[in-house]
């Protein structure tokens, strides 16, 4: 193992060591980075650790590198960043994640609200959708090649499918588990029909409806190299696919890395909407 | 602040797919191209998209496409890459593609599974090699005796090539373990010491041969003469109503196997624009990779002869049907039509060196 990552591996133990008694904000920041320290680290030993020599037939040695270390990594994407094909790429995916996860908020939030509310609904649909729900987005490709072809349709579809189980899932739990004091309230009141779901039900849900939004968007961005594992010719999941194809294994790390730096942001903007006046009550009040 | 939130959603979702749109609505691989191949006239030319795999038993597609897309009459022939064998299947049932290359048993498993198509032309002959690691103990064949083997699926001609050659040597079937792997795993699993040696079509052979890991224990050419691996299926509605088309797919793929092979022992010009176009705008495989395995021996892939014969199809069906790869015996002409095929002396070239090859390679 090279001196460099020991080097950096005891610095960012003192990192913690020290961070740990500093005053806030600091940590917030400090800890995180001594931890991205430490992974790059723990991923330049393992790299380095899977690098061997074999004797060539004409007698020299040569070294088989089959881990990019993170310097390889960079190195290999600096082409794709330079070139744009990195942001473009982001840009196609974060399309298709847009696209198929708002087409599973609007039908899933509303299937989700009706089977909570209507006992029989829910007897009908709850046993299908449970059904639905574990079925690997992998497996659900021949069905999207099928019915969709070759195009960002494909991937869309399975985003929204895989999003819209954790939506419609989410907000019939929530309508279902409301305090009947609300309602009965809002009766006592004179509201019902459309006016009970519009000013009760629907707030009512609302802090379950957005943890379940933030766990569906996840898991659509999860799905990404599933869903453009189809012949899309765009995408962070095709430029892993594709790099895999080309034996660029440090752009397929490379792609990883962005797959989960995009993904950070987009969790920090489902997060905002947890401060929102309508449902902050809902939410403790740590970490915000 | 409900409807300021909605409003943001809204326009970040239309901003998004606008740059969607922008940047990858089209295909941004041709220099010079599409405009120089619209004809003065105005003319609409017909269009037919052709599934390929970024492997070198598909070379003759990308080689093609980007001929008949520099042209400025013709059907455009447009190459649609998939990364793997089944999504290329679902695409030809679905009808989503109008050909493909696939595997020979796959091509011929589908038409007993009723997919209505058949196979017209072959991709390639040999390019295909066994490969183990550079310092291992392999030397011959029987060595792989106990040994783990990975092979690109069950539907594939290097299953059945490492069965027939157990056959020949008097193994048992049992004797290696065969592990179906995709093939851009095949070199790292054999650097990663995960298997003992893989027979993958190039350039998955080459890649590990040229980054010093792997070493050739056997090339198809020498153990199968005239492997076939790979095939060109089209679907049958096409072959039923729309033979000129087909007709001028297959010239197309002839005359690019024959350029291909035209000049490999002159210096091998024609693989080497290939190498670049292929490599750079078609596979995004570094073009020195594809130099390497289709120049630097010019005889480990070739691209001519490639009608289908009875005789060689007979004995991949006999063997497959031994192996229970495939169910059944099944007549020739019942998944072959090789009408298409010309015969080679009739086989127009109409160009030397790739068009824009210079711009590609400065890219």
């Amino acid at each position: 193992m090279s001196l460099a990552p020991i080097a950096a591996t005891a610095g960012a133990v003192l990192l913690i060591v020290v961070a740990r008694k500093l005053r806030d904000p600091l940590p917030k920041f400090l800890l995180p980075l001594a931890t991205a320290i430490l992974f790059l680290c723990f991923w330049q030993f393992a790299a380095e650790q899977a690098q061997y020599e074999v004797k060539q037939p004409d007698g020299t040695k040569r070294l088989v590198e089959i881990f990019p270390t993170p310097w390889s990594t960079l190195v290999g994407m600096q082409k794709p960043i330079m070139d744009g094909t990195l942001l473009r790429y982001a840009i196609a995916s974060i399309y298709r994640v847009a696209i198929g996860f708002s087409l599973a908020v609007l039908i899933g939030i509303p299937v989700g609200l009706l089977a909570g509310w209507y006992l029989r609904g829910f007897q009908a649909i709850n046993p299908l959708i449970q059904a639905m729900r574990p079925i690997s987005p992998i497996a659900w490709i021949p069905v999207a090649v099928l019915w969709f072809g070759v195009k960002d349709s494909s991937a869309i579809f399975l985003i929204t499918l895989s999003s819209f189980f954790p939506i419609v899932t989410g907000t019939m739990t929530a309508v279902q588990t409301i305090p009947l004091v609300y309602v009965r309230s809002a009766k006592n009141y004179g509201l019902g029909g459309f006016g009970l779901f519009r000013y009760v039900v629907f707030p009512a849900c609302l802090p379950q409806i957005i943890t379940s939004l933030r766990i569906a968007l996840g898991i659509a961005w999860l799905v990404i190299v599933a869903a453009e594992m189809i012949a899309v010719d765009s995408g962070l999941g095709y430029l892993i696919m594709d790099a895999r194809n080309a034996n660029y294994y440090d752009r397929v790390v490379g792609a990883m890395i962005t797959i989960g730096l995009i993904g950070i942001g987009l969790d920090f903007v489902m997060r905002r909407l947890e401060l929102l006046d309508d449902v902050r009550w809902g939410f403790p009040k740590v970490n915000s | 602040m409900k409807i300021k939130i909605l409003l943001g959603a809204i326009v970040g979702i239309a901003a998004i797919s606008v740059a969607h749109w922008k940047l990858n609505g089209t295909p941004r691989y041709m220099p010079g191209s599409p405009s120089t191949s619209t004809p003065a006239s105005g003319e609409v030319r017909a269009e037919f998209t052709v599934g390929f795999l970024p492997v070198t038993c598909h070379l003759t597609c990308p080689v093609t496409s980007w001929v008949s897309e520099h042209s400025t009459s013709g059907t455009k022939f447009k190459a649609q890459r998939f990364t793997d064998f089944p999504s290329m299947k679902e695409a030809l049932i679905a009808r989503k593609i109008d050909a493909t290359f696939m595997n020979a048993p796959l091509a011929i498993k589908l038409v007993m599974d009723g997919v209505p198509c058949k196979i017209v032309h072959l991709g390639h002959r040999d390019g295909t090699a066994l490969m183990v690691k550079t310092d291992g103990p392999i030397q011959k064949f029987e060595d792989l005796r106990g040994k783990v083997v990975a092979i690109p699926g069950r539907f594939s001609n290097q299953n059945i090539f490492l069965h027939k050659m157990m056959r020949e040597l008097g193994m048992p079937f049992d004797s290696m373990t065969i592990k179906e792997l995709p093939p851009p795993e095949h070199p790292s699993a054999l650097a990663a010491g995960a298997i003992d040696a893989y027979i993958i079509g190039e350039p998955h052979a080459a890649k590990a041969e040229l980054d010093g890991y792997g070493r050739v224990l056997l090339q198809m050419r020498d153990a199968w003469p005239n492997f076939i691996s790979c095939v060109l299926v089209v679907r049958q509605e096409l072959i039923d109503e729309r033979r000129p088309l087909v007709t001028e797919l297959v010239n197309g793929i002839a005359a690019s196997g024959e350029w291909l092979d035209e000049d490999r022992d002159r210096g091998a010009q024609h693989r080497h624009d290939a190498a670049i176009v292929a490599g750079k705008l078609f596979y995004n495989q570094k073009p020195e990779l594809l130099d390497f395995l289709l120049t630097k021996d010019v005889t480990r892939v070739s691209y001519t002869n490639l009608k289908p014969l009875q005789k060689d199809f007979n004995e991949i069906v006999g063997l497959a049907v031994e192996l229970q790869i495939l169910p059944r015996q099944i007549a020739f002409e019942e998944y072959i039509d090789d009408s298409f095929s010309p015969d080679l002396a009739t086989v127009d070239v109409p160009f030397d060196r790739l068009p824009d090859v210079e711009k590609v390679a400065a890219q």
